[in-house]
């Protein structure tokens, strides 16, 4: 078996050694390809992540209207801390939300020099538990919410969840459309490189047939072959990825073009690169397109001549 | 997939095991009725019936188009012919059903007229190519590459390209190769009808050695020359037929 295995190897890269040129186009092809793949499941995993990390922010703010004396504010607080799904609910008054703001906008507080601070509603913050963090269980909280009389206006963050959300489904369903497309392509373009390698290999299989090697003998280094090209330009489109990442996205685009809101609003949220899981299943999954490309012409050009 | 050893070994019990039919007849070859037309109704052989016995030097002979490559290329299963039955080295090689052909190639060595080297390779690799499609170690395949080399007289050429060599050394090359796995029954088929008279008388020679070890061969010519100088039994084909046979 080890013999064998060697044997294999060795024709392999034998085959991609004289047909070196037709290879390298294959793994640089197969790269381009993987690393478009990659770059959608990237981001579509970032996204993910945002959204992820965003949920655990969510909170409903629920303005009271005008008026609503401050007696009542401790029964509506009891009320909605047995809203099924509700963690905590924290009270934010008139002038609360004044010094909240004087402080968010810093030295350019004086701006809101002359305004008092009963123009501001008070509301409450609430803070939902972990498994109620989704639209529906927020939907049903708010329609609680709305039936107390005292409630003026509910904000949650609706419109842009919901938009995320639809952008995220969008993105994969682009992904897979783009890596239905791709894998069409990789098996396609390596069905054509061993297509010419067999071809230029024609004279070694006739006679390898004519001396009684086996099939498997003399298409299995073909797979090997395939897997290989599957596997240099899937690793190749990674590593590429990855130098993109780090390199790029992290120090140069991050740092220079985000405006400081910008890097608050992503405060806590990392942008991470493909988890070791996902590395390997792509590479796996190039490795398994190039092997089937491979199979599929040895399996037209390499009948078992009679 | 790989190498049993049981299929290096014996090729035999193998393809009993998988069912074929083998008989140990004294006869290497067996040809009854056999016929061959291909698709556009020509007809390469016609009721050909023939038996070799083992240790026998046939010639077949005739002219362009009489059927003797066809006979050939049906006796090492690269043709199938349409009607007839033919028994090689024991194995029943129209059965229904038998398709390890591979295995039934191991149980001979083949010689063409064109020599079908590796022009990229080295003579010891060429030789060594026959070794390492069978399965062998790469300390079996030195060893027997070097005997064999000593064998057909090229052992001093073994690291040249075949390129190198004449055409007379080229045919003793592919002689070697078809030898190296030791089988009982040797195919050549005009492997002298590129070879000028010393070269030709060269390679008769070496197969001349193999016959008197045992080994059955054979070998078809147009060359009516060649057969007369020779005591080897000559069957004869014209248009497909067998015309007479004189031992």
């Amino acid at each position: 078996m080890l013999f064998f295995l060697r044997f294999v190897m060795r024709r392999a890269f034998q085959n991609m050694k004289g047909n070196l040129l037709p290879n390298l186009t294959t793994i640089a092809i197969i790269g381009i390809s993987m690393l478009i793949f990659s770059s959608f499941s990237l981001i579509a995993f970032n996204l993910t992540s945002f959204l992820k990390a965003w949920e655990e922010k969510i909170e409903i703010i629920a303005y009271m209207k005008k008026g609503v004396a401050l007696s009542e504010v401790e029964g509506l607080l009891k009320k909605i801390r047995r809203f099924e799904g509700v963690e905590a609910v924290n009270y934010v008054s008139s002038y609360d939300a004044m010094a909240f703001m004087e402080m968010k906008l810093g030295h350019q507080k004086n701006l809101l020099d002359g305004i008092q601070p009963g123009i501001l509603p008070s509301s409450f913050e609430i803070r939902l538990m972990r498994d109620f963090r989704n639209t529906n269980s927020i939907k049903g909280i708010i329609t609680q919410l709305r039936q107390l009389p005292q409630i003026d206006e509910i904000q949650y963050g609706q419109e842009w969840v919901e938009t995320f959300l639809t952008l995220v489904h969008l993105f994969r369903i682009t992904q897979w459309v783009l890596g239905g497309l791709i894998l069409m392509g990789i098996i396609f373009i390596t069905f054509n490189t061993l297509q010419l390698t067999i071809s230029s290999r024609k004279e070694e299989i006739e006679i390898m047939h004519i001396l009684g090697a086996s099939p498997s003998f003399i298409q299995v280094p073909f797979y090997v072959e395939g897997l290989i090209q599957g596997l240099v330009g899937t690793g190749l489109a990674i590593l590429f990825l990855f130098y993109l990442h780090y390199e790029v996205l992290l120090y140069k685009v991050l740092f220079l073009y985000i405006t400081p809101s910008m890097k608050e609003w992503l405060a806590g949220v990392p942008i991470l690169f493909l988890p070791p899981e996902k590395i390997v299943l792509v590479i796996l999954g190039g490795m398994v397109l190039g092997f089937f490309g491979s199979f599929a012409a040895s399996m037209r050009f390499l009948k078992y001549r009679v | 997939m790989g190498f049993h050893p049981r299929e290096r070994l014996n090729p035999f019990i193998f393809l009993k095991k998988k069912g074929v039919h083998v008989s140990f007849y004294f006869n290497m070859i067996q040809l009854t009725h056999v016929s061959k037309t291909y698709p556009s109704q020509i007809s390469a052989l016609s009721d050909v019936t023939l038996e070799i016995s083992a240790g026998e030097f046939a010639f077949i002979t005739g002219p362009s188009g009489s059927g003797k490559t066809t006979l050939l290329r049906i006796l090492y299963c690269a043709e199938r012919p349409t009607t007839g039955e033919v028994v090689v080295n024991g194995i029943h090689i129209t059965q229904k059903g038998f398709r390890r052909i591979y295995q039934l190639r191991r149980t001979m060595g083949i010689v063409f007229q064109d020599f079908k080297l590796l022009r990229d390779r080295t003579v010891g690799e060429n030789i060594a190519f026959a070794l390492e499609v069978t399965g062998h170690s790469p300390k079996e395949v030195r060893k027997k590459v070097s005997e064999i080399l000593n064998r057909v007289g090229l052992q001093a050429r073994e690291e040249d390209s075949i390129l190198s060599l004449s055409a007379g050394e080229q045919q003793r090359v592919a002689i070697a190769r078809a030898l190296v796995n030791n089988p009982p029954l040797l195919l050549a088929d005009e492997p002298t009808g590129n070879l000028d008279d010393p070269m030709t008388v060269e390679v008769i020679q070496i197969l001349t050695e193999l016959h008197h070890r045992g080994t059955t061969i054979v070998f078809t010519t147009h060359d009516t020359d060649l057969i007369l100088r020779y005591p080897y039994r000559v069957i004869h084909l014209r248009s497909g037929r067998r015309v007479e046979n004189s031992a």
